[in-house]
């Protein structure tokens, strides 16, 4: 994973995103640094303990609420923005640290060690999502240049570009964004 | 002109593929995992949680960060 996330760094920064860069290679050096510390202080999986229990339904449900609310204001400040200002790389930067830093600290899903994945069946998901990720890996290499789009070979985010245009259009994703990392926090 | 709807073709085609494993796991017999299980077995340790966490920072740095 260490691995993974430093060369996402590299890449990203050889592709004229540098902040996004930095902020891949702390979080390597970070997370190298607590497997090796754990490692040393115990031995073993880096697991963390299972977590157990649920809150109540009535608690949960206000939670709920209140933190849609705010993922509904926080998309549509955010997306008021303009696409790569300060404004927006600050607050989405803020959050990612936040939901990274939970992430971190959560203690793992309880979930039986005899439940195991079928193979074949989790092949074919790698298989798609390894051919999506060289599709888009194989047009970026196609553009006459890292940081210049190509009409013939479109990445994702050329493809994407007259959706994030408008306000509302950056609004809606965002809002897709934060429901998924929300959640993933609660996997 | 003709790259670039073969482009596009592959990113549907991969869309498709992810549809059609998510509709075996969730509404057939098929021993194919969710899309959901997947992540779940993914983010049992630190480390995958924390990796999976940081891959969805980066869409979002990468999208509307600087």
């Amino acid at each position: 994973m260490v691995w993974i996330l430093l060369a996402i760094a590299f890449f990203t920064s050889i592709s004229g995103k540098p902040v996004d860069g930095v902020l891949m290679l702390i979080v390597a050096v970070g997370l190298a640094w607590d497997v090796g510390r754990r490692a040393l202080r115990h031995p073993g999986p880096d697991g963390a303990p299972a977590r157990t229990g649920q809150p109540p339904a009535r608690r949960r449900r206000f939670v709920v609420i209140t933190l849609g609310a705010a993922a509904v204001v926080y998309a549509g400040v955010v997306g008021s923005f303009s696409r790569y200002s300060w404004p927006a790389t600050a607050i989405i930067i803020g959050l990612s640290t936040v939901v990274v830093l939970i992430g971190w600290h959560r203690p793992a899903q309880d979930r039986p060690d005899g439940r195991r994945l079928p193979v074949a069946g989790t092949l074919a998901w790698l298989v798609v999502l390894v051919a999506g990720c060289l599709w888009e890996l194989s047009s970026l290499l196609q553009q006459p240049s890292l940081t210049t789009d190509s009409y013939a070979h479109p990445t994702i985010s050329t493809l994407t570009d007259p959706l994030l245009a408008s306000s509302p259009g950056r609004s809606v994703v965002l809002l897709a964004w934060v429901a998924f990392g929300w959640y993933l926090v609660e996997r | 002109m003709i790259w670039h709807g073969v482009t596009i073709a592959g990113y549907l085609l991969v869309v498709a593929g992810i549809v059609v494993l998510q509709l075996l796991a969730t509404r057939t017999e098929v021993p194919v995992p969710s899309f959901g299980e997947l992540l779940t077995r993914a983010m049992r340790s630190r480390t995958g949680r924390v990796g999976v966490l940081v891959a969805w920072a980066w869409i979002g740095l990468h999208f509307f960060a600087k």
